[in-house]
């Protein structure tokens, strides 16, 4: 049954810029790694002369976390708002699915959508790499492709979050402002303790033990997504 | 006696204490078309949204197809189509595309779509996006999307809202063939009388979130029919007379009110009155027409 829903919400996000903005992230993140190595090519090759991929990624990963935090919201927004706009809800939730479908197709179809933006970090910053004349050393595949995922799987609860906001009222200020905040503020990760789930995209790159907080993040994910079901199982539509 | 579809007992839907729908007992049997008649506001959208497991009751039981609403949800709703006021669509995407999403939810084969299209004579505007479209073709995609999952009950709220008279007039006639093509049964709430009348066989009228009628449109035509007001010089006497000749009547403001008759029974007590030495004054047809009568029952509480 939720395949059913998922295969529907596939056809619904054409047109509503989530495409546009699942490229613009990656591009816009290597865009500014292009310009940072470009203007100072010789100054940052000599800096990481023994590890130039590990240069390259310590410098995009900076911007990793808060990419996520503000793409998952937007996208989170904008796939609640395909269904706000001309209430929708309503048509669709008396349709012979259950809520429960209804509320993980959306979650997945927004999981994918910022999958497809990590695969394209990973692509991009390869070719980035490949484009500076970095060739010269193996290329790390496991950093590369965990520059997006491990942020990823550990930003998840946060992700999980503004979903059920986005989808919970139709009015989104609430949600895009609670999630441009945690964004901002994540880019002060390194002042806060490890406890807090706002750093862990960060440390998810950068702690001794990165697996522990990725994990960490995917857990929490899980224990937010329920109460989120629930509620949206059980409430009123307008 | 046919299937009863729809059956509610004691429904009620507070909102911080405020009751939007008390003790509402809908009956509707298959394959009428029922009308759901009321003022706005005075809960019929409620009642649907409640029919359709959107919103849950605060007390009550709602029973479709004789199995209970809340256990049975998904069952239900797969033989249910809904239209709840206006019209939800995805404007960005083409007429096609929004049966199509709607269709991979339901599983019916593809084919179908081009079949409730041209139900809804929508064929060869499939393409266009839907925001382009207007009021009236919004308003019957939503009934062609309703009608995409072959429901056995469809129920529509307020469908002509908004609509111009011809788009009105189109959107009649396509619920009034329904049950006849296909045996759908129909709910169709409104708020004009004129509307229901014209399509519903039965009717419920419902008032600050109570029923306050429920029966055929016929009868209810007959209740609106009207009576008969006679002013003799002698009141009381000519009510005896009145009574003797079984014609029922009572006694108002010094007049003689008297349901409706035929003709030939409305000379003979004139005869007989006169004969027994009554002066008869006036004799008075009042019509009440079906929208006072409306007003009447609607306007209850107030007047």
């Amino acid at each position: 049954m939720m395949w059913r829903a998922l295969s529907a919400d596939w056809l619904k996000i054409r047109g509503k810029g989530l495409w546009f903005l699942v490229f613009l992230g990656p591009v816009g993140l290597i865009a500014m790694q292009g310009v940072n190595f470009g203007l100072r090519y010789d100054y940052l090759r000599n800096q990481y002369q023994a590890d130039l991929w590990g240069g390259l990624l310590r410098n995009v990963s900076d911007f990793v976390p808060v990419a996520l935090y503000l793409g998952g919201t937007l996208v989170c927004s904008l796939i609640a708002n395909i269904e706000h706009q001309t209430s929708s809800w309503k048509q669709l939730l008396a349709l012979p699915v259950s809520r429960t479908a209804v509320f993980m197709s959306k979650l997945l179809i927004c999981l994918l959508l910022l999958v497809v933006s990590c695969l394209l970090l990973s692509a991009g910053t390869v070719f980035l790499g490949l484009l500076l004349g970095f060739s010269t050393q193996p290329i790390p595949y496991a950093d590369v492709l965990r520059i997006g995922f491990a942020s990823y799987a550990a930003a998840m609860p946060v992700i999980v979050l503004q979903l059920w906001l986005s989808l919970s009222s139709r009015n989104q200020t609430l949600p895009v402002s609670l999630g441009m905040t945690l964004s901002l503020l994540s880019l002060f990760s390194v002042f806060l303790s490890e406890w807090i789930p706002l750093s862990w995209p960060s440390l998810a790159w950068n702690a001794e033990n990165p697996w522990l907080f990725s994990g960490a993040g995917l857990l929490l994910g899980v224990i937010v997504l329920l109460p989120g079901a629930l509620h949206f199982a059980r409430k009123d539509v307008a | 006696m046919k299937d009863t579809v729809i059956e509610t007992r004691a429904l009620l839907k507070e909102y911080r204490g405020r009751a939007a729908v008390k003790e509402l007992n809908l009956n509707i049997r298959q394959g009428e078309i029922y009308g759901f008649l009321g003022p706005n506001g005075a809960g019929k959208t409620t009642t649907i949204r409640m029919l359709l497991g959107l919103i849950k009751p605060t007390s009550g039981s709602i029973e479709i197809f004789g199995r209970e609403l809340r256990r049975n949800k998904l069952q239900i709703l797969r033989k249910v189509g809904s239209l709840v006021e206006s019209p939800s669509y995805y404007g960005h995407l083409s007429a096609l595309d929004n049966l199509e999403a709607i269709r991979r939810i339901l599983d019916v084969p593809k084919p179908r779509i081009a079949e409730v299209l041209d139900i809804v004579s929508l064929t060869g505007e499939e393409k266009r996006p839907v925001k382009g479209f207007s009021l009236g073709m919004k308003q019957r995609l939503g009934i062609a999307a309703a009608l995409l999952g072959s429901p056995e009950l469809l129920i529509l709220d307020e469908p002509t809202n908004g609509l111009d008279p011809s788009g009105i007039q189109e959107i009649r006639s396509l619920i009034k063939r329904l049950p006849e093509e296909q045996g759908i049964t129909v709910l169709v709430s409104s708020h004009l009388l004129s509307e229901i009348e014209q399509m519903a066989g039965t009717v419920g009228i419902i008032r600050e979130g109570q029923m306050v009628y429920q029966d055929t449109i016929a009868h209810l035509q007959e209740q609106a029919a009207g009576n008969l007001s006679l002013a003799v010089s002698e009141p009381e006497a000519a009510l005896v007379t009145a009574l003797r000749r079984g014609c029922g009547g009572e006694l108002q403001e010094g007049r003689l009110i008297l349901p409706r008759m035929s003709d030939a029974r409305v000379s003979l007590l004139v005869k007989e009155l006169v004969e027994d030495g009554h002066a008869v004054y006036r004799v008075e047809e009042h019509r009440q027409s079906l929208e006072e009568f409306f007003l009447q029952v609607v306007g209850g509480g107030q007047s």
